[in-house]
C-alpha cells in the first residue's frame, strides 16, 4: 500500500511556548518498499511516524494510506481504523497476557475480528513464522527482550495490515541480537510484501535495511535517497557525517574544468576532485573524505591521486581493520588500514585518496 | 486529488470539525457531565437554599435574611471560634505526639519498635464514633469509670467530690479526643520523612559540636518542618470537619462546633431551619476552601526544601540510653488511650445488662444477652444488608468512575481545556465537609426538579454522597497508578485496531487492577466507618450500621456497646486486607 505524506507540519506546546516538531515534511513510500526515517533525537522522525499511525494529529498537511486520506484539515481517521501495524521501542507487550493472547489481541478486540478457529490458526501461523510456537502459552513478561520484540512484531502483522510502522524497535536490544533481528524484519516485510516505515537514529541499521532513507534534521527532511546514494553523494556535511565517519577539510575552489575535475585548495594541500556544477572559482567549499577512501602511499609523489602527509598519532585495533588517527598539519584525519599493514605510532606517513573519493560540499553553517 | 474537506464549503468543514471533536472526545464529555452533575447540583442547591426564605420545597422568595440572622446570632461566632480553637489545639497535641513517636520509632534504639508501629496503626480499625463512645463511658462526670476510680483515689487523700473530676462533655474533652485521633494520620504522613532524611544533615551538626538534643531541635526538626507543617495543616483540616466526637461528646454538653451546629439546625431542632443550615454550610465550605488553598501552597513550597534525596541509605540510629524504656512506655500509653481503654470499656459494657462501673462485685452479672438481643433485632439484618450494599456499590461505583476520570486527566489528548476543568471539578469535594455534602444532597433531592429521581430516603442517596466525598481521594490514587503505565502499552492496543473503550477494558483496567483493588477496599472500609453522611441522610429505609449504632446509643448503652464490638471485629480483617494491598502496591511500584 502506498503511503503519501504531504506538507506535514506540527507544533507542540511546551513550558516555554511552542516547539516546532515538523515543518513541511513530504515524502512518498512505494508499495512494498522499506523506507527509513533517520535522524538524531528530537529531529521529528518519531512524530512523523506517530502522525501516520494516528497517535498524533498533525496541524497541517495531508497523509494518505493507499487511496484513503487519513489526516488532512478537518479529517482525522482514528488510530484503530487505520490499516496499520506498529512496533514500539518499549515492545509494549502486555504483561498480563500470554504470548498467544498478546498476538491474538488484534483479531479479538480489533477491527479485524475473526472466528475463534480462524484466530487460533492465524496466530499459530504467525508465531511459527517467527519460530515462537513453543512459547505461545508463556506469560509475556517471562520472555527475553529479543523474544518480546518478536512477539510485538507478530502482533503487528497478525491482522494482515499492509503497512508496518517501526519506532526504534531495536534500540533496547544488545548488539548481536540487533543484527539478527535486523535481517529478520527485513526478510519478513519482503516476504509478506509489506510497506514499512522504520524510524531509527542508528545509521548502520538504516543503511543495512532500507530501500530508501530520509535523513531528518530540525523537523525537516534534509535528504532522501537509497543508502548508497546517501553514503556516496551526501548533499550536506550533516548528512555526510550522520551516515558514516568522514574527514572534513575547508577549502576554496581554485580551478574548474570542463570534464568535472577541478582543483581545490585546502590548508593541507591542493587536491583534484570533482566539482559540482554551479561552483565557480573562488567559492568556499567543504571537502569530505571517508576513512576507507584513504590508503597509505609509498611516497609523496603520485600521478593519479591526492596526497596528504602526516604522522600517526594513535592506532585502534578494531578486528577487521586498524583505525589510525593521523595528524596532518594542525588536524587529525581518521583513516582505516588493513591489519596486515606494518605501521606504528609516531611514524611519518603519506595518505593517498582518489579524486572520486573526495566529495565537494557547499560550505554551510552547521 | 484534493482532500475531501477542502472540496466542501467552509460551513461543512466547521460542522465536520465539531463532529470529529465530539466523536473523539465523547468519553470526556460524558464523564465531565456526570462530575458536573455530582458536584455542582448539590453545591448550587445549597447556595440557592441559603438565599431563599421558607422551606426549600416552597420558597417564599429571594433574600439575604438567612445570612443576616446567621451573622447576628451571637452563638454563631462562638461556634466558629470554638471550631478553630478545638481543631487547632487538637492538631497541636496530635502533631507533638506524632512527631515524637515517629522519631522514636524510626531514628532511635527504642526496644520493640515494630510493636510500636503496630500500636500506632491499630487505632485505624476503630471508627471515630466508637472511640468517642468509649471515652464518654470512661469520663462522663457522674458514672464514668475513670472518674469513679479517680474519685475513690481522691477520697483516700481526703478530697470528696460528688462528680468529676474530669468532664468529657466539654471543650477540653473534645480537644483531647481530637488530639488523640489525629496522631495516626500525622504519624503516617511524617514517618517516611524521618526514614528518608539524609543523615549527613545531622552528622554535620554533630561534627560541629552540637549536642544530641540541640541537633534534634536545631537541625532535624527545621529540616523536616515543611513536611511536618503540611501534615499538621492536613490534620487541622480533617479536625475542622470532624463530626463524630463533636456529636457524641459535644451535643450532650452543649458544646457546638460547625458540623454539629449544621446537624442540629437541619435534623434535630424544631422547627428545622434549612435556610440557616445552608448558610452555615456555605460559610463552612468557604473556610475549608481557603484552608485547602493554603494547604496546597504550603505543600507546593515544601518541595523546595529537598531534605529527602533519592539516595538509599540507612538512617542513623540515635542511642537514647536510659530513655529507651520510658519511650516504650509512651507508646504503650498512646495505645491505651487510643484504643485499649475505650475498647475495653465497650467490651465490658457489652457484657453487662446495663452500664456498670467495672469492678469485681459485678462480675457475676456478665452476660451475652446484649449480643443475643442485637442479633435478634430484625432491624439489624436490614441494616446489615444496607451496609453491605452501601460498601459494595459505593466502592465499585467510585472506583470505576475514578478510573475513567483519572484516565482522561492523565491520558486524554487534545488541547486539554476540558481536562483542566475535570481536574478542578474532582478536587472540589475535598473542600466540602461530609456534613455539608450530606445537607446539600438532602436539599437537592428533596425538592424539584431532582426529587423526581426518587433518591431521597433511599440507600442510593448515601451512595451518591459517599461517592462525591471519596472522589478526590480515589482519582488521586488512580492518577498515580495510571502515570505508572507506559503509554505505549495503550497505543499498541489502538494500532491493533481496538477502540478507546475496548483498550480501557482489556488493557488499561487489568494493568491497573492492584491500585483499583486497594482503592476499592479503602472506599469500602471508609463507607463502613462513615457516619456523618449516613446519619444526615438517614430515613426509615436506608439506615446503615453506624446509624443504628447511634440510635442504640441514645437508647440503650449496653446494646450500642455490643454492636460497636461487633463492628470492630468486622473492621479488623478489612483493615488488615487494605494494608496488605497497599504494601503490595508500593512494593510493586518500587
Amino acid at each position: 500500500m502506498r503511503i503519501t505524506v504531504k506538507n506535514l507540519s506540527k507544533t507542540f506546546e511546551s513550558m516555554d511556548g511552542e516547539v516546532t516538531a515538523l515543518q513541511d515534511v513530504s515524502f512518498e513510500v512505494e508499495p512494498g518498499e522499506f523506507y527509513t526515517l533517520l535522524g538524531p533525537s528530537g529531529c521529528g522522525k518519531s512524530t512523523t511516524l506517530r502522525c501516520i499511525a494516528g497517535l498524533e494529529n498533525p496541524d497541517g498537511g495531508e497523509i494518505r494510506l493507499g487511496d484513503q486520506v487519513v489526516a488532512a484539515p478537518g479529517i482525522s481517521v482514528p488510530v484503530n481504523e487505520r490499516p496499520i501495524g506498529m512496533v514500539f521501542q518499549s515492545y509494549a507487550i502486555w504483561p498480563h497476557m500470554t504470548v498467544f493472547n498478546n498476538v491474538a489481541f488484534p483479531l479479538k478486540q480489533g477491527k479485524a475480528r475473526v472466528s475463534r478457529a480462524e484466530r487460533n490458526k492465524r496466530v499459530m501461523e504467525i508465531l511459527s513464522l517467527m519460530q515462537m510456537e513453543d512459547l505461545a502459552h508463556r506469560p509475556a513478561p517471562n520472555l527475553s527482550g529479543g523474544q518480546q520484540q518478536r512477539v510485538a512484531l507478530a502482533r503487528s502483522l497478525v491482522s494482515g495490515s499492509e503497512i508496518l510502522l517501526l519506532d526504534e524497535p531495536l534500540s533496547n536490544l544488545d548488539a548481536k541480537l540487533r543484527e539478527d533481528l535486523r535481517m529478520e524484519i527485513k526478510d519478513l516485510t519482503r516476504r509478506l510484501g509489506i510497506t514499512a516505515i522504520y524510524v531509527t537514529h542508528d545509521q548502520l541499521e538504516a543503511l543495512a535495511m532500507s530501500d530508501r532513507i530520509a535523513v531528518m534534521l530540525n523537523s525537516r527532511i534534509v535528504q532522501e535517497g537509497s543508502p548508497k546514494d546517501l553514503y556516496l553523494k551526501p548533499k550536506t556535511s550533516f548528512v555526510a557525517q550522520f551516515v558514516g565517519q568522514v574527514n572534513f577539510f575547508d577549502g576554496v575552489v581554485q580551478e574548474e574544468s570542463a570534464h568535472g575535475l577541478g582543483l581545490v585548495e585546502t590548508a593541507q594541500g591542493i587536491w583534484r576532485c570533482s566539482i559540482p556544477a554551479g561552483m565557480a572559482k573562488g567559492a568556499k567549499a567543504t571537502l569530505a573524505v571517508r576513512p576507507e577512501g584513504m590508503s597509505l602511499a609509498a611516497s609523496g609523489e603520485e600521478q593519479e591521486a591526492n596526497i596528504l602527509q602526516g604522522r600517526v598519532e594513535k592506532m585502534v585495533f578494531l578486528g577487521e581493520t586498524i583505525e589510525c588517527q593521523v595528524l596532518a598539519g594542525s588536524r587529525i584525519v581518521t583513516m582505516k588500514v588493513p591489519i596486515t599493514e606494518e605501521i606504528s605510532e609516531g611514524e611519518e606517513v603519506f595518505l593517498r585518496f582518489a579524486p572520486e573519493a573526495c566529495l565537494v560540499l557547499p560550505e554551510e553553517s552547521l | 486529488m484534493k482532500s475531501i474537506s477542502l472540496s466542501h464549503p467552509v460551513i461543512w468543514g466547521r460542522a465536520l470539525l465539531l463532529w470529529a471533536w465530539l466523536r473523539n472526545n465523547a468519553m470526556m464529555i460524558v464523564i465531565t457531565a456526570i462530575v458536573l452533575f455530582l458536584v455542582l447540583v448539590p453545591v448550587t442547591r445549597l447556595i440557592i437554599t441559603s438565599l431563599q426564605i421558607g422551606h426549600p420545597a416552597f420558597p417564599e422568595g429571594w433574600s439575604t435574611d438567612n445570612y443576616v440572622s446567621a451573622f447576628t446570632t451571637p452563638d454563631f461566632y462562638g461556634t466558629l471560634g470554638r471550631t478553630f480553637w478545638i481543631a487547632g489545639l487538637g492538631t497541636f497535641i496530635s502533631l507533638t505526639f506524632a512527631v515524637l513517636l515517629a522519631w522514636l520509632v524510626e531514628r532511635t534504639d527504642m526496644p520493640l519498635r515494630n510493636l510500636g508501629w503496630a500500636m500506632i496503626l491499630i487505632p485505624m480499625a476503630v471508627p471515630n464514633i466508637l472511640f468517642a463512645m468509649g471515652w464518654t463511658l470512661l469520663l462522663s462526670p457522674n458514672a464514668g469509670a475513670m472518674n469513679v476510680f479517680l474519685r475513690s483515689g481522691l477520697d483516700l487523700v481526703g478530697i470528696h467530690l460528688a462528680k468529676g473530676p474530669i468532664n468529657i462533655y466539654s471543650v477540653g474533652g473534645l480537644i483531647f479526643l481530637d488530639g488523640i485521633r489525629g496522631v495516626t494520620t500525622i504519624f503516617l504522613m511524617v514517618v517516611g520523612c524521618f526514614r528518608m532524611m539524609d543523615p549527613a544533615l545531622e552528622e554535620a551538626a554533630r561534627v560541629s559540636k552540637a549536642s544530641g538534643v540541640g541537633t534534634f531541635f536545631k537541625v532535624t526538626l527545621p529540616a523536616l518542618s515543611p513536611a511536618i507543617l503540611a501534615a499538621g495543616m492536613y490534620s487541622f483540616i480533617l479536625s475542622m470537619e470532624s463530626f463524630e466526637a463533636a456529636l457524641a461528646v459535644g451535643l450532650p454538653g452543649g458544646v457546638f462546633v460547625l458540623s454539629t451546629l449544621i446537624y442540629f439546625t437541619t435534623r434535630v431542632q424544631a422547627p428545622l431551619d434549612y435556610g440557616l443550615g445552608a448558610v452555615f454550610g456555605v460559610v463552612f465550605m468557604c473556610i475549608m476552601m481557603i484552608l485547602l488553598i493554603a494547604y496546597r501552597r504550603a505543600v507546593r513550597h515544601a518541595d523546595r526544601f529537598s531534605t529527602i534525596t533519592g539516595k538509599g541509605f540507612r538512617p542513623r540510629i540515635i542511642s537514647i540510653g536510659k530513655w529507651r524504656y520510658p519511650a516504650l512506655c509512651l507508646f504503650i500509653l498512646f495505645f491505651l488511650v487510643a484504643i485499649a481503654l475505650p475498647f475495653a470499656i465497650l467490651l465490658w459494657t457489652s457484657l453487662m445488662p446495663s452500664y456498670r462501673v467495672p469492678s469485681l462485685d459485678v462480675l457475676h452479672l456478665l452476660t451475652l444477652r446484649n449480643f443475643i438481643e442485637v442479633l435478634q433485632d430484625e432491624r439489624v439484618y436490614k441494616v446489615l444488608w444496607n451496609t453491605f450494599l452501601l460498601m459494595v456499590v459505593t466502592a465499585t461505583a467510585t472506583m470505576v468512575f475514578a478510573l475513567f476520570v483519572s484516565w482522561i486527566i492523565v491520558r486524554a489528548k487534545g488541547k486539554g481545556k476540558g481536562r483542566g476543568l475535570l481536574d478542578a471539578l474532582v478536587f472540589i469535594p475535598l473542600a466540602i465537609p461530609g456534613i455539608v455534602i450530606a445537607m446539600a444532597l438532602l436539599m437537592a433531592y428533596l425538592v424539584p426538579p431532582f426529587n423526581y429521581l426518587g433518591l431521597y430516603g433511599t440507600i442510593w442517596i448515601l451512595v451518591l454522597g459517599l461517592s462525591v466525598a471519596y472522589l478526590p481521594f480515589s482519582t488521586r490514587l488512580m492518577n498515580g497508578a495510571i502515570v505508572q503505565i507506559h503509554k505505549e502499552l495503550e497505543e499498541a492496543a489502538y494500532v491493533s485496531g481496538a477502540t478507546t473503550f475496548r483498550t480501557l477494558v482489556h488493557i488499561t483496567f487489568p494493568l491497573l487492577f492492584p491500585a483499583f483493588a486497594a482503592g476499592w477496599i479503602w472506599v469500602a472500609v471508609h463507607a463502613l466507618r462513615s457516619f456523618s453522611i449516613p446519619l444526615m441522610l438517614a430515613g426509615r429505609n436506608n439506615q446503615v450500621f453506624a446509624v443504628l449504632l447511634w440510635e442504640y446509643w441514645e437508647d440503650t448503652t449496653s446494646l450500642a456497646a455490643a454492636m460497636g464490638v461487633l463492628l470492630i471485629f468486622g473492621l479488623i480483617p478489612l483493615t488488615l486486607l487494605l494494608r496488605r494491598f497497599v504494601t503490595q502496591l508500593s512494593s510493586q511500584q518500587g
